[in-house]
């Protein structure tokens, strides 16, 4: 068995409203997962279910186990980063380092402080006293010395800036990511992640709008740029989304082959930002 | 699963400093005035000639003990004043901050569940505080009984036969010991009640802490015109049933023991069987449980987004 994460008809109701709505799917082992979705989509209540940190109905198993009702031994095996925030502002570097190792049994301290002394945080240092993109970085540091098999990151690097987002995803990548472990990410900022990413899932309004590789995206997703009579020939092959831009048509088209295509204009691979709102005003037609 | 919980309850001692720097200022306090009243006591030489515990002229061994047991156990009671607050303070903000400041967030991506976490807090408060709180009052004795005896040998007195010989430090200790732990046994109900308001309140943990305890007994008094809430909970602080057919306020005041017995011991007044075979006492074990679990609960149950 590859899957690491199996959802059969997975929802959870707050009151009337439905944050998450019969969704099915499953995570692979060794994959990059992008999870996207506006705002209140229920992206979070997703990942709540999956960290055990919510009940939810229908069938949810992460690496074989309850994420609910059997969350301690899911712990063991899952690391998470909520938002850039939750460290306690109070504690020291090096108490938290001491807290993790007397609580978590994968959690190697030497590991963690390799990665500290490459960065210019102080062990005796307070978190407080820490910029937002050191918080990030010391999260990190922590998180990267846990060998978890799956590793959920929730708005990672919201609020930082950009330096500190591109050295999180290549530290990530290079000094974390490998076959036996599994990332699943939220971002807003999807464009600076899309090329790490193996998998994409798109989500709104609770219910799972796209759910595909990255690889076989490319397949299915074709943009063409076109003008006069060449855009209203491919028009005519029913593009899922239109926009205006330097005076062409750039048409987006699910399904269509790229034979069908040629010659009508200039094709390209469309950009998951772009696929992205295409799918959420094609949902909301 | 030990190591685990002695992670979880160091945690607590970073978190809340006021745990040892209470009892550390309350002994710093207590030193800087037994200072200034053997200063003070020196200016009546003739009266006290080797100033207070030392003063040969105090009529004999076994006043010299009173008086130094009253002073340990007035001394020892700021501390436990100051016991009281610091449970009550850090019981209500040990599961509300980490909710407001959101840090709860990390504290359950570990590998701890609710129940570890709540438990590490009340076993902190139950047990951890006082036997700190045991441990600044013991320390303040031994510093303040060697700072009277450098004072009281420099004045040329046999401080080892006036101050050491005449104190029942191992008696006064244990006697501490036994009242605090069972104090704070006694009082658990409230530690649940705290720490289940603050894993459920959004705001003002003090105030909804305290409003019941106030509102409650005033209501059941204009409604129906009886008193049981106020006798069960108002009045629990008043009667710690471990005292030997004593009550705590007619200690001091009945002087007739002062003359009887010939060596005081305070031991004697404790009955730990009465304590521990008392139903209110395990009564008090049972609603506390009852409190921390539903603090558990709500904890595990609670959607903070």
């Amino acid at each position: 068995m590859t899957s690491l994460v199996t959802a059969r008809g997975v929802s959870k109701h707050f009151g009337s409203v439905r944050a998450v709505d019969d969704v099915s799917f499953e995570i692979d082992r060794g994959r990059i997962l992008g999870l996207i979705g506006p705002n209140g989509a229920g992206k979070t209540t997703l990942l709540k279910a999956l960290l055990g940190l919510t009940d939810c109905e229908g069938d949810l198993s992460v690496l074989g186990l309850d994420p609910f009702r059997q969350r301690k031994k899911l712990m063991q095996n899952i690391c998470f980063i909520a938002d850039v925030a939750v460290l306690p502002r109070w504690i020291k570097v090096r108490q938290l380092l001491d807290y993790v190792e007397g609580v978590h049994p994968n959690f190697s301290r030497k590991s963690a402080e390799t990665y500290l002394t490459q960065t210019q945080i102080r062990p005796e240092a307070k978190v407080r006293e820490l910029s937002k993109g050191m918080v990030t970085q010391l999260h990190l540091c922590i998180i990267m010395a846990i060998d978890a098999k799956l590793l959920v990151l929730d708005e990672p690097t919201l609020g930082l800036d950009i330096l500190f987002r591109k050295e999180f995803y290549a530290n990530l990548l290079n000094d974390y990511f490998d076959e036996e472990r599994t990332i699943l990410v939220t971002t807003h900022q999807v464009e600076e992640i899309e090329n790490l990413l193996t998998d994409i899932m798109f989500i709104n309004d609770g219910k799972i709008l796209l759910d595909s590789t990255m690889d076989a995206l490319s397949d299915t997703y074709v943009e063409v740029m076109a003008t006069g009579e060449d855009a209203q020939r491919a028009r005519g092959l029913g593009p899922i989304a239109e926009t205006e831009m330097f005076g062409k048509s750039v048409m987006l088209f699910e399904g269509v082959s790229r034979e069908h295509l040629e010659g009508l204009g200039e094709i390209r691979i469309p950009s998951v930002a772009d696929l992205f709102v295409a799918k959420i005003k094609e949902a909301r037609k | 699963m030990i190591a685990q919980l002695l992670t979880l309850i160091r945690r607590e001692f970073w978190e809340h400093r006021s745990i040892w720097v209470t009892p550390l200022a309350i002994g710093i306090l207590v030193t800087l005035g037994v200072m200034a009243m053997l200063v003070f006591a020196s200016g009546f030489a003739k009266e006290l000639d080797l100033a207070i515990f030392g003063a040969q002229n105090l009529t004999g061994d076994n006043e010299r003990r009173i008086g130094l047991i009253l002073f340990f156990l007035g001394t020892s009671w700021i501390f436990l004043i100051a016991l009281a607050f610091l449970i009550v303070f850090y019981t209500l903000d040990s599961l509300y901050t980490e909710r407001k400041d959101k840090s709860i967030l990390f504290w359950r991506s570990l590998p701890v569940t609710d129940a570890e976490t709540v438990v590490s807090k009340l076993l902190t408060a139950v047990f951890v505080l006082p036997l700190i709180m045991c441990a600044g009052i013991f320390v303040t004795h031994l510093i303040n009984l060697i700072l009277t005896s450098i004072w009281v040998a420099a004045k040329g007195g046999a401080a080892g036969a006036l101050i050491w010989g005449s104190v029942p430090i191992i008696d006064t200790w244990l006697f501490t010991l036994v009242v605090v732990i069972s104090g704070a046994i006694w009082m658990s109900p409230f530690i649940g009640w705290f720490l289940l308001v603050s894993a459920w309140t959004k705001r003002m943990p003090l105030l909804v802490a305290f409003m019941p305890i106030i509102v409650v007994p005033l209501l059941e008094w204009i409604v129906f015109r009886t008193r049981f809430f106020a006798s069960a909970v108002g009045e629990r602080n008043d009667n710690l049933p471990i005292f030997r057919g004593m009550d705590v306020e007619d200690f001091f005041e009945d002087k007739e023991w002062m003359h009887s017995i010939q060596e005081l011991r305070l031991l004697e007044f404790l009955d730990i069987g009465k304590f521990l075979t008392h139903p209110e006492t395990w009564l008090g074990i049972i609603v506390c449980g009852l409190l921390t679990t539903a603090a558990i609960y709500v904890r595990r149950f609670r959607d903070e987004s």
